[in-house]
């Protein structure tokens, strides 16, 4: 193999091919791999247009932006809900229509977000890509 | 300072700048390596669609994981390993049902041809990339890294994590493989090449 790469010195190139000299099933082998390093160094993948490209990034850039825009959605609403539930509680009066339809929405959202936490925090125990070695 | 590791060079500066959270450093990164990442994707996957996906995804899981990636170190090592569970799990979910293209290998530029022998240089890349997606994917990544990607017998040992020893003789059977599928569209040193 290293002989096939370029990989040898020039002296261990030398006492190879000595070696290929005397040596059939050697000799064979190497034909046979040459032949198939022949064919793969005269091909190369397929590279796609330069738009193609520009819109990798942008793809990767919008993904980043939404996932920022979600933490800004949640955050806030977080704190919406935490100070309906305070005000609630400080200051409830009487029950009325607007006031139950407004616990079972904070109870409802507060529950998803328990429920979303929950998946995170999980995710983060399964992600095999937490310890990648340094 | 720039930490090298073969084709992909991000200066330590961005690394880190990256690390700290700077989404033009990251896109500095992801336009260095992006090229590379698709390539090897493709040559795991078998089609560019896939590859872009998987690609991509893994520069999400990177980004997501910056916490743990060292400066000192070369970026690309670090992030094929990400990407290359990905495209592995995505083999094994879809286990036999891979779309694989046929026309994913080109002839490198400059050199002369007819159009018959274009057509026989086409149907030889065409055998060929067939060949390589049969192999297994240990085999096919290999051969990816190495033909493709040229990367030296030190740089396949850093990027899989094994040693110089595993890449010699992991690439001598995927060679063998390759030459049991190939032999017909094969030529021997000193003939006509086509």
């Amino acid at each position: 193999m290293r002989y096939l790469d370029g990989e040898m010195s020039a002296a261990e190139r030398t006492a190879f091919e000595e070696h290929l000299a005397v040596c059939g099933e050697c000799r064979q082998s190497m034909d046979e791999l040459g032949q198939v390093e022949r064919l793969t160094g005269m091909m190369k993948i397929r590279d796609p247009q330069d738009d193609f490209w520009e819109a990798y990034w942008k793809k990767l850039s919008r993904r980043l932006e939404r996932k920022t825009a979600w933490l800004f959605i949640i955050a806030g609403a977080a704190l919406m809900v935490l100070y309906a539930l305070w005000k609630g509680v400080t200051d409830f009066g009487e029950i009325s229509f607007v006031k139950v339809v407004a616990v079972l929405l904070a109870a409802g959202f507060v529950i998803l977000l328990i429920s979303v936490i929950r998946e995170r925090i999980h995710q983060y125990r399964t992600d095999r890509y937490k310890d990648i070695e340094r | 300072m720039t930490v090298t590791d073969g084709t992909t060079d991000i200066s330590k500066e961005t690394l880190q700048a990256w690390k700290d959270g700077s989404v033009k450093a990251f896109e500095v990164v992801v336009r260095s390596a992006m090229r590379r990442a698709y390539a090897v994707a493709v040559g795991i996957v078998g089609n560019a669609e896939d590859a872009r996906d998987l690609s991509q995804e893994a520069f999400m899981a990177a980004h997501r994981a910056r916490g743990t990636f060292d400066v000192e170190r070369p970026f690309f090592p670090w992030f094929y390993r990400i990407l290359r569970n990905r495209c592995l799990n995505f083999l094994r979910k879809k286990a036999g049902r891979r779309e694989v293209s046929i026309d994913m290998l080109i002839e490198k530029p400059g050199r002369s041809e007819s159009p018959e022998k274009g057509v026989m240089r086409k149907e030889r890349a065409e055998a060929l990339w067939q060949a390589i997606q049969e192999l297994t994917p240990e085999h096919r990544e290999i051969i990816i890294l190495r033909s493709f990607q040229e990367l030296s017998y030190r740089e396949i040992s850093e990027t899989l994590g094994i040693s110089e020893g595993t890449v010699m003789s992991r690439l001598y059977y995927a060679r063998k493989s390759l030459y049991g599928k190939l032999k017909d569209n094969l030529y021997r040193e000193g003939d006509d090449q086509p």
